[in-house]
């Protein structure tokens, strides 16, 4: 909403700037933003008159002009069709610098010099009309500025209104809030309607099929139009609001419902083609063609003015193409009618139209202006267009909309809001904002129906409060509540994982949630992928059903920014179709690249084993029991290096290296590593804080066990052997060596083990420990073909 | 007796002998004092002998390697030395060993920050579904079918007749729902909108709700409240500001401004030359928010407000492109280590 502060002084009698007045209208409720209505430098420009013109030689628009400011004479080249001679124009001189920065400077177009430019409203910001040269009124004086001759230099408060406050929709809504802030009053502007003897129902009856969707409608009828532009007031107030100006029949019906806030319409007459309205639901695709030549096809959610048989209007949003005024008009009906908020919001959901109308009738407008509006615009018409008002409202109005009567506690305004704001107070600023108040103790409060929002006592208070101010409520504290605040476990979780995933040195990446669904097949396959019914782009039409398609993504965008070495964690969601659809958290993490290279230590390139050990030591860390890895089949992880993850048999997430070929469709060619745990399942699992254990009282006896085995055996069966042969004694078996090569022969590997043996009662002998090793050994031995290493 | 353990300790304490040597005449120390005739590597070996046979070859062979080492390694450290460059081995300008150490994304260090300020004024975190039913994230909050308070969060619809939270406000229904007043609650977490993405809009982003519902409780205490984690959050020394506005689950509603922190409220291009940042929304719970949830709105009062992480971390940090939280760049991310 634009309100030019010009207009508003019209209305209300104020003096502080119009900066200080967005200001304080912002802590009312009507969030507002003071600007000038033209932008640039209009020292240069100046009212001048086309003395001469002549055509320009190879050209078929451009022509020669000269202008007369008063002063000097200016050669012009002009190109557009309507300029004349005699006429008074808006001239641009050198040095002008007009919208958009836009600079005046002499030139030359076919040979011919130019020492400015003759400028339409488009130049000038007025509006975006570049049709033609403005042409200004005879009395306009040579060498004036333009500007100050239109009174265009004028500042527009643009308010940002919340759906809430439909009665701010108009000039006299907002010099309403103004004249409350101030204390002062409104200043309506007045009219007269002079009918003639004619009646208006003698050329139209009214019928409303559906009175729910369209409580009232009401018409006047007027005759003898001569339809041509408006007057200059008119139109600058139009455009000082960002409407453009038609003619005078459509500038009027503009003005109205800016001023007033209840938007009307005008048909031609003659071009309803019968003497009734009947306001209807359309039928099942019934086709009907807005006046901006477009055509719909309806369902009954659409309501329609008809004339009986086929439909003039789109109720409350747009008039029809048939029955549009034009410039041979004579006749017009004049409707202004309340549609219900729900029905005119269907309707323009279903045309796919957002009009000024529709704008105010879903936010609610006021049925009970509907005949003070209709004479407003009739009497300016019959001003400024010659017209005869027929005598007479056609009136259809079946339920009477009766004000809302409510009752406002005055102790519950301060009690809610924690102020101290005295009876008085609140029942001035009610009476400020019209609002009709009776004192019986409590207050009975008649709520205008202009304020479609107030229905309850709370919607009252609101009133109050917002334009008492927030600054008026003081700072306290509430002290209630629960003495201890409970923190739950996933909480904890959630923050000890990023904890050590950092401390791992994995960077947190945020997946955003949607995926392209063409692309997250080929990551998960067949997973079944939750649509988006109504997707914001082509490429990401549906949520992402594994966190493998979003690490990917970031995989590759850093990759394409030349960060080829990664480690990322992401403590995301997936989201999967179902009945309802439902969400898993996962916490994904990944590995590519290599390691920083360092001048200690060269980087060595990642595999499956950091991906690995970074897993491992998460879970350690966040006191989970170690996990098994079973090869398996993934349709995102190669085959040879695919794995599911399982603790205590139940699958917690799966790891391996990413499909080469799904890389590829990231634009990704290094060997990535992935995985995907469940983070509820991993919640569930956290073990309890263990207990202390006392400190050993007898030494530790270290031994190393080095074997040479085919390369095919596992290093974990190996080691799952030792640990059972070597039974409670043996403490600790760590792998600290493993190597290939000619000294261990083809096809064959060394691995080296170191065993921890204690006795948690005596010190060990040596004997007795060199049995259990030497058991080990030949168990090994036995069981793998292990040769053991020597020294 | 020697024990094979003693070897490893000894051998621990020459290496980090050599390590600290700055010169020659330090190392030849070193050698006589492990190596030499009664160095105490040689003590080990002679001592050999007593030990019984079963253990000997072990401790034997463990003295023997250990030997070797030391000798190797006094070899190489007074090559360096030979080379003419005493402190060859030690240059104090040298990077320290670094260890990689991962960062944290900035909104999730803005959302921890802004939870514990909640939290240490007693407010409980709790957590809701980001897929949602209308009901929850739209009907139960007073937003009414066919509105245009609904034009105000522009909605993406799923498959299953559900649709992607537009804020957390949902959580606020179904805690109302499940608990007995007093009921303090904060709900961070991750929404949807159907939003054309830009430098200043994302379709997805973080939010966090909070809600006070008891007995008595007034705007006033919502300005407590909000007041003093601004202060914690934002720093002391800046002001408030509370302008009217609309939210269909809260009534009245104000968004809530702060003095600009870049240029103390004079007009910069961050706060758009008004003075003033906007950085959430609140106001008293609307009736019948309450009443959904069974409780008596004459006796229970409350308020509530929600704020933007996304646009807080904006703030603070002055990124400039809220793209960069969800393309997971981590030139960006690395910035918050």
């Amino acid at each position: 909403m634009k309100a030019p502060y010009s207009w508003i002084k019209e209305l209300v009698d104020i003096s502080i700037s119009p900066e200080e007045l967005a200001d304080r209208l912002s802590l009312c409720g009507a969030e507002a933003d003071a600007k000038p209505f033209l932008e640039g430098n209009f020292d240069n420009v100046v009212i001048g008159s086309v003395v001469e013109l002549e055509p320009i030689e190879n050209s078929d628009h451009l022509r020669k002009a000269i202008v007369d400011d008063g002063h000097e004479k200016f050669q012009v080249v002009c190109g557009a069709p309507n300029v004349a001679k005699g006429q008074k124009i808006i001239l641009a001189k050198i040095g002008a610098e007009l919208k958009g920065g836009f600079k005046i400077k002499q030139a030359k177009l076919r040979g011919i010099e130019s020492f400015g430019m003759i400028c339409s409203e488009t130049e000038l910001g007025i509006s975006d009309d570049h049709s033609g040269i403005m042409v200004l009124d005879d009395d306009a004086s040579l060498g004036e500025n333009p500007i100050e001759y239109l009174k265009l230099n004028d500042t527009i408060l643009h308010l940002d209104l919340t759906p809430n406050r439909p009665d701010l929709l108009s000039l006299i809504g907002v010099a309403r809030d103004i004249s409350c802030l101030f204390d002062t009053k409104i200043i309506r502007p007045q009219f007269e309607v002079k009918e003639s003897a004619e009646t208006a129902d003698e050329y139209i009856k009214v019928s409303i099929d559906d009175p729910d969707a369209c409580p009232r409608y009401a018409a006047r009828v007027i005759k003898n139009i001569k339809i041509g532009p408006s007057p200059w007031w008119i139109k600058r107030k139009l455009l000082l609001s960002g409407v453009r100006p038609i003619s005078n029949i459509v500038d009027i019906t503009n003005l109205v419902m800016l001023e007033m806030g209840h938007p009307l319409h005008a048909f031609d007459y003659d071009f309803l083609g019968s003497k009734e309205i009947v306001v209807r639901r359309a039928l099942n695709k019934e086709k009907f063609t807005t006046l901006d030549n477009k055509e719909h096809e309806l369902t009954p959610d659409v309501l329609l003015i008809t004339n009986g048989e086929k439909a003039v209007a789109a109720a409350g949003v747009m008039g029809g193409l048939n029955s549009e005024v034009q410039a041979t008009t004579s006749t017009v009906l004049l409707e202004a009618a309340y549609f219900n908020p729900v029905t005119i919001r269907k309707s323009k959901n279903i045309l796919g139209i957002n009009s000024e109308s529709s704008h105010r009738f879903e936010r609610g407008a006021d049925p009970n202006i509907v005949c003070q509006v209709l004479d407003r615009a009739a009497s300016l018409m019959a001003e400024y267009a010659g017209s005869e008002i027929l005598s007479g409202i056609v009136d259809c109005y079946p339920n009477t909309i009766e004000p809302a009567k409510l009752t406002l506690r005055p102790e519950r305004v301060n009690a809610l809001m924690g102020t101290n704001i005295s009876k008085e107070r609140m029942i001035k600023i009610l009476e400020g904002i019209e609002f009709g108040v009776k004192d019986k103790g409590t207050l009975e409060v008649v709520v205008p129906t202009f304020t479609a929002d107030v229905t309850r006592e709370v919607d009252l208070i609101e009133e109050i409060i917002r334009i008492e101010g927030f600054n008026s409520v003081p700072e306290s504290i509430h002290n209630s509540g629960p003495l201890f605040t409970p923190r739950h476990a996933d909480d904890n979780f959630y923050d000890s994982s990023r904890n050590v995933m950092t401390s791992l040195g994995f960077d947190e990446m945020y997946s955003p949630g949607m995926a392209d669904a063409k692309l997250l097949s080929k990551v998960s396959g067949d997973e079944p992928q939750l649509k988006v019914l109504n997707p914001i782009a082509d490429d990401l039409t549906v949520m992402h059903n594994s966190l493998f398609y979003s690490l990917l993504k970031a995989v590759s965008h850093n990759i394409s920014h030349r960060n080829v070495n990664l480690q990322l964690f992401d403590m995301g969601r997936i989201y999967l179709p179902g009945n309802p659809p439902y969400e898993e958290e996962k916490i994904g993490l990944t590995v590519t690249g290599k390691a920083d290279d360092h001048w200690y230590n060269k980087g060595r390139i990642f595999d499956f084993y950091d991906l690995k050990g970074a897993v491992d030591s998460f879970l350690r860390l966040s006191h989970i029991l170690p996990i098994d890895y079973i090869p398996t089949k993934h349709f995102s992880l190669d085959d040879s290096c695919s794995f599911e993850l399982q603790l205590n048999n139940k699958t917690i997430g799966y790891a391996g290296q990413i499909k080469q070929k799904i890389a590829k469709q990231f634009d990704v060619k290094q060997n990535v590593f992935a995985a995907m745990l469940d983070f509820r399942l991993l919640l569930e699992s956290i073990q309890p804080e263990s207990i202390f254990k006392s400190l050993p009282r007898f030494p530790a006896a270290p031994r190393d066990l080095a074997v040479i085995v085919d390369e095919t055996v596992e290093v974990g069966s190996l080691m799952d052997e030792i640990s059972q042969s070597g039974g409670l004694l043996l403490e600790k078996v760590e792998l600290f060596d493993l190597f290939t090569g000619t000294q261990v022969g083809y096809g064959k590997k060394s691995i080296a083990f170191s065993m921890i043996y204690r006795s948690w009662e005596k010190s060990l002998e040596s004997d007795e420990i060199s049995k259990i090793h030497k058991n080990i050994a030949d168990n090994l031995n036995k069981k793998f073909k292990a040769q053991i290493r020597e020294a | 007796m020697p024990d094979i353990k003693d070897i490893g300790v000894l051998l621990a304490e020459a290496e980090s002998a050599i390590s600290m040597a700055n010169s020659p005449d330090d190392l030849e120390a070193i050698s006589i004092k492990y190596l030499g005739r009664k160095g105490q590597i040689t003590a080990v070996l002679r001592s050999l002998k007593e030990v019984p046979i079963d253990q000997r070859k072990e401790l034997g062979a463990a003295t023997n390697k250990a030997r070797v080492k030391l000798e190797q390694e006094l070899k190489e450290a007074a090559e360096k030395f030979s080379k003419g460059d005493k402190k060859a081995n030690f240059d104090p300008t040298l990077p320290g060993v670094s260890h990689r150490i991962g960062a944290i994304h900035p909104i999730t260090k803005v959302l921890k920050q802004v939870n514990q300020s909640f939290e240490r004024m007693g407010f409980e975190i709790a957590k809701g579904p980001e897929i949602e039913s209308d009901y929850y994230n739209f009907e139960g909050l007073n937003f009414p079918p066919d509105h245009p308070a609904r034009d105000m969060q522009d909605t993406f619809y799923v498959e299953g007749d559900m649709l992607l939270r537009t804020h957390t406000s949902p959580v606020q229904v179904r805690t109302l729902k499940n608990s007995k007043p007093p009921v303090k609650i904060i709900a961070p977490g991750k929404n949807f909108r159907n939003e054309a993405i830009s430098s200043r809009a994302y379709y997805t982003f973080y939010q966090i709700e909070g809600f006070l519902v008891d007995e008595g409780v007034s705007m006033a205490d919502l300005k407590g409240v909000l007041n003093a984690f601004c202060r914690d959050f934002f720093g002391e020394g800046l002001k408030l500001r509370y302008r009217p506005s609309f939210f269909p689950f809260t009534e009245p509603s104000a968004e809530v401004d702060i003095t600009c922190f870049l240029c103390g409220s004079k007009g910069c291009r961050l706060c758009k030359h008004t003075g003033w940042l906007e950085i959430l929304g609140c106001g008293m719970i609307d009736p019948n928010v309450l009443e959904n949830a069974d409780y008596d709105s004459e006796k229970y009062t409350g308020f509530a407000f929600g704020m933007g992480i996304e646009r807080v971390t904006m703030l603070k940090y002055m990124i400039d492109d809220i793209r960069l939280f969800y393309n997971n760049d981590i030139r960006f991310i690395r910035q918050f280590i």
